[in-house]
């Protein structure tokens, strides 16, 4: 017994584990196989097609596996297409904390494709549905980013949203936002976290001429 | 010193529970999210635990869970801090291996109050 | 010109940003060490302040400006014996449980990327030969490999500098390197120890045929890489390893970054990550 090379390329073990077909019907068709690992690659393999995000959130209902939904995941964000959005934003509703994560994560990865929904979002009836949205500002590159946490904390009546809120001010906000903080900080005068982190905004957001330390 | 490991993904929130544990005494360490604080448990032998429910990648519940089943270790008290005030959600963190649950956001004295409560207060 | 500036919440700012994003934390003392990079990763971007530059990366769609801080802020040298304890986890750890658990006298197989110039590869067929005594008994397959075609060729022709060899044993250096006017020539039981591959990771054509793995090194890669790749490289090694198999980042990176897909196991030696369902 030793250290062994093979001087083939490493090959696949004896049988073809994928014996199915990788067309389009036979990729949702295996979304469905018993074998996760079959479930998997199915799910990988339908990225490249682009109208697999209605199949792909179908097996995303159901599916237990942790491993295939992740890829699954990972597929809708290559998918990227209106459907998957909208599936992603349908995760965010789960009652799966894990679930809602990853969509978030995926979100965050589409700033392009979330953008126009992420208004709505900011103002979902659900409180936690606001946290979240405010989460994937986190990687939105788009010129309203601030004005749309400013309007946040001058009208968001759930504290935590709020809390949310000043977390990313203080890392892209600017002074523009100091007046808007000023009267958060007035509105909850009586919660020290909100005290804490708007204080932290304003102090990261304060502006900065040259050469100032 | 003893030592308090502060699990949160907001960084905000990490920075204003150290800000009252360190000005109170107690030596403080992070972690963002589930799966880096069992590294950091399983490593590290901490006195306390301030764990929030809702993070990426391992949340609270399964952090304490995880940790718990590890039965060679000394166990830290844990509270565990949620945006959540139902009973469900509380009997969870109690199943999950809480000592307290408190609500976010928290306010300095009564997180100063259960960590003494758990801890004694730290050595003047 | 005014020299650019890192104001106290500027090196804040970024500590959070990096810490999240790599799990890195430099603390106030290394604000020598930071400011000076971040300084210079401003005037290559053209930043002309620091929230300039922070926009930049935090903004940067394809991740190159932040695989390019990255590589900046750690340290990239490779050598034999690098990160040592995992080498020492390996042996003293994965092998016994791997082996304990194993029904069938089948190859144990090893993949460990990215290969750079082979020292990682080489370093695990020196410590599987001389300080895992389970050798005698199991054969035991060590694939690496690398995107790098020119990388590779110096892999597998194995030729090293003093410099690359200064944590080999001497006992090792005298049984299985032999000093030439150019450097230190791995003989050939070592080279013939390893097969050197080309790979993309990114490619799923080219990662398709890696699988049944039973530990995988993946130091110092996924580092580098943006979210999303590091997500799908992370699905990837789920998939190239056996379940119950295990995966070894680089000694300032962690999961906990990446993917929930892996268990956190801790050895004596190491923390490493374990696909689930032996």
């Amino acid at each position: 017994m030793a250290l062994i090379k093979k001087s083939a390329a490493p090959r696949n073990p004896a049988k073809d584990d994928r014996a199915g077909a990788r067309d389009f019907d036979g990729l949702t068709r295996q979304l469905d196989e018993h074998d996760a690992t079959a479930r998997r690659w199915a799910a990988r393999d339908l990225a490249v097609h682009a109208n697999a995000s209605a199949a792909l959130l179908t097996r995303l209902q159901r599916e237990n596996d942790v491993s295939v939904r992740e890829v699954i995941l990972t597929s809708l964000m290559r998918i990227a297409d209106p459907a998957a959005i909208g599936g992603l934003v349908a995760c965010l509703r789960s009652e799966d904390a894990n679930l809602r994560n990853e969509a978030i994560e995926a979100m965050k990865s589409l700033p392009v494709e979330v953008a126009p929904i992420m208004r709505g979002l900011l103002v979902d009836q659900d409180p936690d549905v606001r946290i979240f949205a405010v989460n994937i500002l986190e990687s939105l590159r788009h010129p309203d980013v601030e004005a749309w946490l400013v309007e946040v904390i001058e009208r968001e009546p759930t504290v935590n949203v709020c809390g949310t809120a000043l977390d990313l001010l203080a890392e892209v906000g600017t002074s523009a936002s100091h007046d808007a903080l000023e009267r958060l900080k007035t509105r909850f005068a009586s919660e020290p976290y909100i005290q804490f982190a708007a204080d932290l905004a304003l102090k990261r957001t304060a502006s900065m001429s040259d050469g100032q330390k | 010193m003893k030592r308090i490991l502060i699990v949160d993904d907001a960084a905000t929130v990490r920075m204003y529970h150290r800000a009252i544990l360190e000005s109170a005494g107690y030596a403080v360490e992070e972690a963002v999210n589930g799966m880096e604080a069992l590294e950091k448990a399983l490593t590290t032998q901490y006195d306390l635990l301030l764990v929030d429910v809702n993070m990426p990648k391992m949340d609270g519940y399964a952090f304490l869970s995880e940790l718990r089943s590890h039965s060679d270790l000394a166990q830290p008290p844990a509270v565990m801090i949620s945006t959540e005030a139902e009973l469900v959600d509380r009997t969870k963190a109690y199943a999950a291996g809480a000592n307290f649950y408190m609500v976010k956001p928290t306010r300095p004295d009564s997180l100063i109050g259960h960590v003494r409560v758990l801890l004694g207060s730290p050595p003047q | 010109m005014t020299a650019a500036s890192i104001s106290q919440d500027d090196f804040l700012k970024f500590q959070e940003y990096f810490y999240r994003k790599t799990g890195i934390r430099f603390e106030d003392n290394k604000r020598y060490f930071v400011d000076k990079r971040l300084v210079e990763r401003m005037g290559h971007t053209g930043s002309a302040n620091f929230r300039e530059y922070f926009s930049k990366l935090r903004f940067d769609t394809d991740g190159v400006e932040m695989q390019a801080l990255v590589n900046l802020m750690t340290v990239n040298e490779t050598y034999f014996f690098r990160e040592q304890y995992q080498f020492d986890c390996l042996v003293n750890s994965i092998l016994p449980e791997i082996v304990a658990r194993k029904k069938d006298n089948r190859t144990i197989r090893i993949w460990a990327l990215p290969s750079s110039s082979g020292e990682e590869a080489y370093t695990i067929a020196l410590c599987l030969i001389e300080r895992w005594p389970g050798i005698a008994d199991h054969d035991v397959e060590i694939i690496s490999s690398d995107i790098d075609t020119n990388i590779l060729a110096l892999a597998k022709a194995g030729l090293y500098s003093a410099r690359s060899t200064m944590h080999v044993p001497e006992s090792y250096l005298r049984k299985y390197f032999r000093k030439t006017a150019n450097g230190f020539q791995i003989d050939d039981t070592l080279r013939g120890a390893v097969e050197f591959t080309r790979v993309n990771l990114q490619d799923p054509t080219d990662v398709r045929p890696y699988r049944h793995f039973d530990v995988i090194f993946c130091r110092n890669l996924l580092i580098y890489f943006d979210d999303v790749s590091r997500k799908q490289a992370a699905e990837t090694f789920y998939d190239a390893l056996r379940p119950g198999g295990f995966i070894l980042l680089g000694h300032s990176e962690s999961m906990s970054r990446i993917s929930s897909l892996f268990q956190v196991r801790k050895f004596d030696d190491a923390i490493v990550y374990q696909r689930p369902g032996v």
